[in-house]
């Protein structure tokens, strides 16, 4: 960090996005709530009418909705794994970006969390899938995927949302001391009493480490187990060991893309360059290259299995995957996962702002097909050659996945208006701490 | 606020309770309905247990025997009549006639469509108009369908009286009989005996579905076709331009030109005279024909020809007649009979003397003669029985304008169809279910329709409407002709019947008490004991009359009237049209395209090519008459250089039937011949809305459905020599083969029952009875076109169909998928909150209410046999009755599924466990393990057993080791679906079987298929890896 910045400048410059709304914002703002509306309705007729507004075509059962929640899930891994796992092994660069990480993490959880009630037949009794003392002795079948999807995404949820207000506890101190009124009883609530003191400090940083522990192995089971909801299945195409590994692995691609997709208009609007500098950024595009290879090692190790298998029901899904009816899904994916992003190889590429742009959101754009990719074909060509369909969305499925990034951004235009974005406290830990000296320095 | 109290606080409090309580408390998903008790139970009538009666089905002019399971006041389900020749087991037609029954669209009562009249007022109208024609000069005409028994009989009297009566139907029998006339001298139809046929030559009859006797030729060809059975499995060789339903079961197709196949067959007959010396009567007209020259006329090579005479000569075999896609009346029935002839079939497999012929029958000359005279003025009363001639009538016959001419038209049916115009008196005769009927195709057997229902609307039967035209007639001439009542004599006084019968029930019943019931027998016990059979067959004597015809002109049938394309014309599900207003009937898909609730076209991939068609595009097909646009099917069963077209839509009156596609029997003129004309292919660019419910033309290699050679079946009957089915293995590390079966849950145990299915698909050709019948009795709602267009089919059975073959074999393969019932069941594992599960009695059970929708079941299994609720479906008023009560319907967002009739499982055991319970009572020793649902009854328990015209389906018990499920489920041609799985599922298929298969060569012996083969799998009774060979490779 610059030995221009004083502590309490850092506190200016974070704090100036907080508060006064500007119109930039509503602006945001307004296209969110029209989002939410459009979808809403489209959740609403879908409720009335039922799920045959949706364009499933046995037997393809799921469709939009399980993808964008495998979307959202893979989404929410970049957050834990920046601030928890970078965390421990003390990777400094993380220290910028972890904060607006995380909350993109939880925002990301809380809109995957939607849709296994948006894309349930019966999304009246989603609360079915919890188990909870009943008098009807219903209980769950802790066999099913689906089951373990509900614990694992709670759990990752719970950890990772208490993990994130513990790290904001010392930064909602600093905003209390600068807020008046009703505000600052608000924070000071929310603050927990923090003062600063070195007793404070010292167990802080021991249960900031130990919930960094804990959020850690989370960061690989959530996704894992996300997978297994298909691996676990004996649907060709989804039926492969292979696919913890690689999910995780695109998991964190697409997250750490997010990051960067989210982070640098950000920096700019919120003018952050002091403290967020293109080379957190690089560091972020070099995990993405790193998981991005990993994925397409995974892409051609599913494809070699699928031939060297001999099984004509696997290896029958993964050359219609290429050739098929859904080609078109195929190599959206392929080019925007695999080929596009290799530009980043670049370091001019991937130190410009366009070009970590622009890359990052079509490695988004890839990674939501990956997932329809996988749902959608491999349904749509199973076992009997007489139930081989094609499905294609409608404009309610469209709606919803508007309705679910509408949903997220609410949320995350709501944090940037009421937390701080950056870490306050770690960017001053980076600083020369204030002597009594510098005083007197600006006093001469 | 300073008033605001203890009281008020409690007051408010209460309010705001009650309104909370209230808001909550209203369920819109379950609409709350009361229920009454009956004060006085109606008699017969118990609450919770059906009525069965013995009726008549009348869904075509076969009329096959049906028992009617009246529950609680409504019929709710039809089964064929085991006591009938062609019983057990019932066709889609059977099931379509209960639905129409129910219809939506059926008047409230007598209508002449502005108001509603009481019958006495209509019947009256009717009467006067019968007495100021006749006064006036004009005469009194019926039109309608083929009717025997007693409505023929009153037929005849009423033609006595000076009727006019015209018996025609589209898909009718006329042609044939005028063959039969002129070959043999006889006033019948042929019966074709199929069972002992090694060869069936068929020049297009629609013999296993639309055809007159259908039902007993599906059950002759099934079991011609079993191998077990006599020890052969019959060759099927199809001449004709587009294979359909009955001859996609074909070995061999050779696509005459069409219109040229009386060549063929002429040429065939002379060729088997060649072989086999025939001396006959008929010899000398074969000395006229030249095989090389009709070989060319038809284009089949003389070879292939030769080939099929060989086949012919070779032992017993049928030839069987034209049928809508081939001009049967054109001179091939002759041929066909003369080749019958040749080979010495007369009297065998092809028998005359049973008098067979349902009525009356008339051209289609009769029924333009008829409508000529309308539109001259000269019909003063047309009485319409079940035809919509608007809709059936060609082109050039403008058949509104000549009903219009009538003074009254007289239209006897339950709806309004296109018929019915602005002098049109609807008269609803109700349905069979509701009022008396008969028939008697053949003079030994006789079929009883009972009502088995009060009518749910204001109706009165065909027959009793019928007699009081016959009164309202004038007195008959002193003789009353009756050679055409198929009947044989004593003749009794029919006309003095009619007369002094007060209702038709009464004139029933007298005609059967002089002409059907023995002499010596008591009349009221005879009669209790018909009404409880329902029907009465004696054994029919065969005659063999001497050849006595000509050979049939040389020019071809039919003369191409300029067009580049053959125009044929086929039936599907929904016939001539009749069933075009049921919406299970248009939402069954067609056996080949799979195609549902329109009209489409079948053309060559190749004329498909040629036209430049795009999957969506329509095919604007044009004739001299005009011209329609309509979705199209490339087919590899339709010859090049035709173009076949669906009849049966087109229609513009029915809630279900308007608008449906269009029709195209106005594309013909003339004679209304559905072979003789050609017509014009252009492309139109559009959306034609046609979907294949089937997704893949053939099975991409994979073993679904799959063919044995006819040698390898015959010689492995039994299980000892092991697995002959040619499914080829995912490799297996032989490590794992080493390792024996290994599962990673253990076998769910099933101590007494182990319910099963065995579903022969040698026997099945795809003709849809068991989809209907399971709709019928499980409550499957039928989803509209727009929601098949989707796939989203509630029917439990998919009828998958391959092609697998190429040109002269065609090998069309189909196979009933449903819930397998899977022991290791991939759906069971995934649901979240346990709304599938597996029972003791080997059930995949589902629990609607638990359901929540994840969908995730239907997603892992292999069959897709899953069906999801994506809406509320529709019950419209009227079909709400036919709703089975046994079971409920499902509401949106449930998952629902083949339950193997759990229902009536459950009622079967409950029935064997009180007569247990009974016996214990009186203090009879009871082991109530004893009391097991034995074999015969869980056979055709399920609704698709019970249906199936061919016996292809059998249920029952797989720990039952003499169980018939067991000893089919086990041959060496028995297989399970995608066994390599490990599902382990309860429903095994039979290999098909076929001529052109090679022998499976690659897969015998060892310990290969001995799992399947041999032994049945112990691991089912509950001894898992007691046996080696347990369930590792149960799919065998």
């Amino acid at each position: 960090m610059s030995d221009k910045l004083t502590y309490s400048q850092v506190n200016r410059d974070v704090m100036r996005p907080l508060f006064n709304a500007t119109s930039l914002w509503w602006g945001f703002m307004a296209i969110v709530i029209l989002g939410l509306a459009y979808g809403g309705v489209c959740w609403g007729i879908q409720l009335v009418w039922g799920l045959g507004v949706a364009g499933y075509h046995p037997p393809v059962f799921w469709g939009v909705y399980i993808t964008t929640f495998v979307f959202w899930v893979g989404i929410g891994h970049a957050g834990t794994l920046i601030s928890a796992i970078l965390f421990l092994t003390r990777s400094r660069w993380r220290t910028g970006i972890y904060r607006a990480a995380e909350a993109m993490t939880i925002f990301a959880v809380m809109t995957a969390a939607l849709f296994p009630a948006i894309h349930v037949g019966r999304a009246w009794q989603a609360y079915w899938l919890f188990p909870y003392p009943n008098q009807r002795q219903l209980w769950q079948n802790f066999k099913s995927p689906l089951m373990w999807d509900v614990f694992a995404i709670s759990t990752y949820f719970t950890v990772s949302t208490v993990f994130f207000l513990i790290g904001l506890v010392p930064d909602i101190a600093a905003v209390r001391d600068n807020t008046r009124g009703m505000t600052r009883k608000l924070y000071a609530a929310m603050a927990l009493g923090w003062r600063g003191t070195d007793k404070q400090w010292h167990h802080y940083m021991a249960a900031y480490g130990f919930f960094a522990a804990l959020a850690t192995p989370l960061v690989l089971s959530v996704h894992s187990v996300v997978s297994w909801d298909f691996a676990m299945a004996n649907t060709p195409g989804w039926h492969s060991t292979i696919f913890p590994p690689y999910f995780v692995a695109g998991a964190i691609y697409s997250g750490c893309a997010m990051v960067i997709t989210l982070m640098l208009p950000l920096t700019k609007l919120f003018k952050l360059e002091a403290y967020i500098h293109i080379w957190h950024f690089e560091h972020l595009a070099k995990l993405c290259m790193f998981t991005g290879g990993i994925l397409t090692y995974a892409y051609g190790t599913e494809y070699f299995v699928a031939w060297y298998s001999d099984n004509p029901y696997e290896w029958g899904v993964f050359v219609d995957r290429v050739v098929g009816k859904y080609w078109w899904v195929f190599w959206i994916m392929f080019m925007c996962n695999c080929v596009l992003p290799l530009v980043w190889w670049f370091k001019k590429v991937r130190t410009s702002f366009m070009g970590l742009f622009v890359v990052s959101l079509i490695i988004n754009v890839g990674m939501w097909f990956e997932r329809f990719n996988i749902i959608a074909s491999s349904l749509a060509h199973s076992f009997d050659p007489a139930a081989w369909v094609y499905y294609t969305p409608t404009y309610i499925e469209i709606g919803i996945l508007i309705f679910s990034f509408a949903w997220f951004f609410l949320w995350f235009l709501l944090f940037v208006k009421i937390m701080p974005s950056v870490a306050i406290a770690e960017i001053k830990e980076t600083l020369r701490p204030p002597l009594k000296s510098d005083g007197e320095v600006a006093a001469k | 606020m300073a008033e605001f109290n203890r009281r008020d606080f409690l007051k408010a409090g209460a309010v705001a309770t009650t309104a909370t309580a209230a808001a909550c408390s209203y369920d819109y998903v379950v609409p709350q309905e009361k229920v009454l008790p009956y004060v006085v139970n109606p008699e017969n009538v118990q609450p919770g247990l059906a009525n069965y009666y013995a009726s008549l089905c009348n869904g075509c002019a076969t009329a096959c025997g049906l028992v009617a399971r009246n529950k609680d006041g409504r019929v709710v389900g039809v089964e064929g009549n085991p006591d009938h020749p062609s019983g057990p087991g019932l066709c889609t037609r059977g099931h379509f006639d209960l639905v129409a029954t129910y219809s939506p669209d059926r008047v409230a009562g007598p209508t002449d469509r502005t108001a509603t009249l009481s019958w006495d007022d209509a019947q009256k109208r009717v009467a006067d108009a019968i007495t100021a024609a006749i006064a006036a000069g004009k005469s009194v005409a019926w039109l309608g369908r083929y009717r025997s028994g007693s409505v023929a009989a009153l037929l005849d009297v009423a033609a006595a009286r000076g009727m006019r009566r015209v018996n025609w139907e589209l898909l009718g029998v006329d042609g044939l009989l005028a063959a039969a006339q002129s070959a043999y001298g006889v006033n019948e139809l042929p019966v074709y005996e199929l069972e002992g046929a090694k060869t069936i030559v068929s020049f297009g009859h629609d013999f296993l579905h639309t055809a007159f006797g259908s039902m007993a030729m599906a059950k002759g060809w099934a079991k011609a076709k079993d191998p077990s059975h006599d020890g052969f499995v019959t060759r099927l060789v199809a001449v004709e331009p587009r294979l359909g339903q009955s001859s996609s079961q074909a070995d061999h197709w050779f696509a005459a030109k069409p219109g040229t196949e009386s060549f063929a067959a002429l040429a065939i007959a002379r060729l088997c005279a060649d072989a086999n010396g025939y001396s006959g009567p008929a010899a000398a007209l074969l000395a006229a024909v030249d095989v090389a020259a009709y070989a060319t006329s038809c284009g089949i090579d003389e070879s292939k020809l030769k080939q099929i005479a060989e086949w012919l000569a070779a032992g017993s075999s049928v030839v069987l007649p034209g049928g809508p896609t081939t001009d049967g009346g054109g001179g091939l029935d002759v041929a066909t009979l003369l080749c019958n002839e040749v080979l010495g079939n007369i009297g065998k497999s092809v028998q005359f003397g049973r008098g067979s012929r349902p009525g009356h029958i008339s051209a289609f000359a009769e029924v333009k003669a008829l409508l000529d005279d309308a539109a001259a003025g000269k019909v003063g009363v047309l009485l319409l029985d079940g035809l919509d001639i608007v809709h059936l009538a060609p082109a050039d016959l403008d058949v509104a304008a000549a009903l219009a001419k009538c003074d009254l038209v007289v239209q006897l049916a339950n709806e309004p169809d296109d018929s019915s115009g602005a002098n049109t008196l609807l008269l609803p005769t109700g349905s069979g279910l509701e009022q008396w009927s008969d028939a008697s195709t053949e003079a030994a057997l006789h079929v009883l329709g009972q009502p088995a229902m009060v009518p749910i609307k204001d109706s009165r039967g065909l027959g009793d409407v019928l007699l009081s035209v016959v009164k309202a007639l004038p007195a008959p001439p002193a003789v009353i002709e009756t050679a055409t009542v198929a009947l044989s004599p004593p003749t009794p006084d029919l006309d003095g019947m009619a007369g002094s019968a007060a209702s038709f029930a009464d004139f029933l019943k007298a005609r059967w008490l002089t002409l059907v019931k023995p002499a010596d027998a008591d009349a009221a016990g005879w009669w209790r004991e018909v009404q409880a059979k329902g029907v009465v067959a004696t054994k029919p004597t065969v005659t063999s009359p001497a050849w006595i015809g000509a050979l049939p002109s040389d020019a071809p049938a039919s003369a191409p009237d300029g067009g580049d394309y053959a125009l044929v014309l086929f039936a599907s599900h929904l016939a001539d049209g009749r069933w075009a207003n049921v919406p299970w009937a248009q939402e069954l898909p067609d056996p080949i395209s799979t195609y549902f609730w329109t009209t489409w076209a079948e053309i060559s991939p190749a004329t498909a090519q040629r036209l430049g068609l795009a999957e969506k595009d329509l095919v604007k097909i044009t004739t001299g008459q005009g011209s329609i646009e309509v979705g199209w099917f490339g087919s590899p069963a339709v010859a090049e250089g035709t173009v076949a077209v669906v009849v049966g839509n087109g229609k513009k009156t029915g809630k279900y039937a308007k608008g449906r596609g269009a029709n195209p029997l106005k594309l013909l003129s003339g004679t209304l011949t559905l072979s003789a004309s050609s017509a014009t292919l252009t492309r139109v660019v559009g959306d034609s809305g046609v979907h294949a419910l089937v997704g893949n033309m053939n099975q991409d290699g994979r073993n679904v459905a799959v063919n044995v050679n006819v040698e390898d079946a015959i010689k492995n009957l039994v299980g000892a020599a092991g697995s002959i089915v040619p499914i080829h293995h995912l490799p297996t590390d032989p490590r794992v083969e080493a390792a024996g079966p290994v599962d990673m849950y253990p076998e769910p145990q099933h101590p007494t029952y182990r319910f099963a299915m065995t579903i022969d698909a040698n026997a099945c050709n795809g003709c849809g009875a068991c989809q209907i019948a399971c709709a019928v009795e499980n409550n499957t709602p039928f989803v509209g076109p727009d929601q098949l267009r989707k796939g989203r089919t509630m029917s439990w059975i998919r009828m998958d169909r391959f092609f697998e073959g190429k040109g002269e074999n065609p090998d069309i393969r189909y196979l009933p998928v449903m819930c397998q019932h899977c022991a290791h069941a991939p759906c069971e594992g995934v649901c979240p909150v346990l709304a599938t599960y597996h029972n003791l009695d080997g059930l995949n059970a589902m629990i609607y209410n638990r359901c929540v929708g994840t969908r995730y079941c239907a997603n892992n299994c292999p069959y897709t046999a899953r069906r999801f609720n994506y809406h509320s479906w529709e019950w419209p008023e009227s079909y709400h009755l036919m709703l089975n009560p046994d079971l409920s319907t499902r509401e949106m967002g449930v998952m629902e599924k083949c339950t193997f009739c759990v229902q009536r499982i459950r009622s079967a055991k409950d029935l064997h466990r009180d007569v247990a319970f009974a016996e214990r009572e009186v203090g009879k020793p009871v082991n109530m393990r004893q009391n097991e649902v034995p074999d015969a009854e869980l056979r055709k328990l399920t609704a698709c057993a019970a249906a199936c015209p061919t016996d292809a389906i059998v249920f029952g018990n797989w720990n039952d080791d003499k169980s018939t499920v067991v000893k089919k489920g086990t041959t060496p041609r028995a297989y399970t679906l995608f066994g390599e799985l490990n599902t382990k599922s309860a429903v095994h298929y039979v290999a098909r079987v076929n001529h052109n298969q090679p022998a499976n060569v690659a897969h015998h012996g060892g310990g290969h298929g001995e799992d399947h083969g041999g032994a049945k799998p112990d691991a089912d009774k509950g001894t898992h890896g007691a046996d080696a060979h347990g369930a590792a490779h149960e799919e065998g």
